[in-house]
């Protein structure tokens, strides 16, 4: 039995996430913010991924497992697949998403003037989008890193943002893995979510 | 007669161990004459499972040594001692379930089919959010759905 969400809930409520966190909980605290957005995202990655791998054969080594995130963990969660992978054989590996569902209703303001330095324009449509969607990235890699160490493979994970919608992960150390997430469309999220029973009050609330 | 079904962790970690014997421990009682009361099996069955443990890092380790194939999840009859066959299946995650049953003859397909079955109910009660990974499963409606594929498993087999 497969339940569905809508998808305009779950991107209302990973918003709401942010914005609980960081304006609510911890207001003036953006590291305590996105640490405990990202172990969230943790537990959620950890028990998609034990679902996702269910009807599948082991995994013979690592790449298995990147191939793996890559491809059917992908399309669960944002229905579509990497974009691009690159690795540098050492322990990083790049996974590229063009198209970041979660992210693909987002902008940036582009009539706000930042401080009134002169700069390059397409540097400053870069940073706003990096700063206004840093926070929204936390949950993501979250719930990569978590399927990741369920699957056996201890790793930091970081993400980058070159322009809205375009979105690039960027994983490394030895090994670690970065990249992107794609969105789910179970109800886990909400479930996982329920735990924190004031936070899905307060997404009620919002709507 | 399933005997015991166990799920451990990746840390060789205890997270789930059930028995299901009921009327047999008289039998047994007798036939052994080491008459200790219910302690006495419940720990003859995690030991059991223990050892069985190192038969499936074994086989995980060795596959050529095995001839099994090297990433199929059900690893087959473990060890088949005195009169308990054990059946070991190894997830992605490295979750291992033991099955361990006194019927002298399992059919390869049931024991597969079980398995199946107690994957789903595996992968069901650890999506509670409520569920500390790596802590035991308290789950009452996985320990019933676990009694229910228990004993559609004796009726397929037998019947």
């Amino acid at each position: 039995m497969v339940r569905e969400v809508s998808e305009s809930c779950v991107e209302s409520l990973l918003a709401e996430i942010v914005l609980s966190y960081c304006s609510g909980f911890y207001a003036n605290k953006p590291e305590l913010a996105a640490r405990r957005i990202e172990a969230i995202g943790f537990q959620v990655g950890h028990q998609l991924s034990e679902r996702y791998t269910m009807d599948r054969p082991r995994f013979t080594d690592n790449l298995d497992a990147i191939k793996f995130i890559c491809k059917d963990f992908w399309s669960e969660l944002f229905k579509k697949q990497i974009d691009n992978l690159k690795t540098n054989h050492r322990g990083t590996f790049v996974l590229q998403d063009n198209r970041f569902r979660w992210l693909a209703h987002m902008s940036v303001d582009p009539s706000v003037q930042a401080s009134g330095n002169i700069q390059d324009p397409s540097a400053m449509a870069e940073n706003k989008s990096a700063q206004a969607t840093g926070m929204h990235l936390y949950f993501p890699c979250g719930i990569i890193r978590g399927a990741l160490s369920n699957l056996g493979i201890e790793c930091a994970v970081s993400a980058d943002i070159s322009n809205l919608p375009a979105f690039v992960n960027r994983t490394c150390t030895p090994p670690t893995l970065s990249f992107c997430y794609s969105c789910m469309t179970e109800a886990v999220l909400f479930t996982q979510l329920l735990s924190e029973k004031w936070l899905f009050q307060s997404a009620v609330s919002s709507f | 007669m399933i005997v015991c079904v166990a799920v451990v962790g990746h840390q060789n970690n205890p997270l789930y161990i059930q028995s299901f014997t009921k009327g047999d421990d008289s039998l047994l009682r007798i036939s052994i004459l080491n008459v200790e009361g219910c302690s006495y099996h419940s720990l003859k069955r995690h030991h059991i499972v223990h050892c069985s443990l190192d038969v499936v890092d074994e086989r995980v380790n060795n596959p050529k040594k095995s001839g099994l194939i090297i990433n199929e999840t059900f690893l087959g009859l473990l060890n088949p001692t005195e009169n308990y066959k054990v059946y070991g299946y190894l997830t992605n995650t490295k979750v291992k379930f033991i099955l361990v049953t006194t019927d002298l003859e399992v059919r390869d397909v049931d024991a597969r089919v079980f398995f199946g079955r107690f994957h789903t109910a595996y992968v069901d009660a650890v999506s509670n959010p409520f569920h500390i990974p790596g802590k035991k499963i308290t789950s009452r409606k996985f320990a019933e759905r676990v009694s229910t594929i228990v004993k559609s498993f004796g009726l397929s087999s037998g019947g």
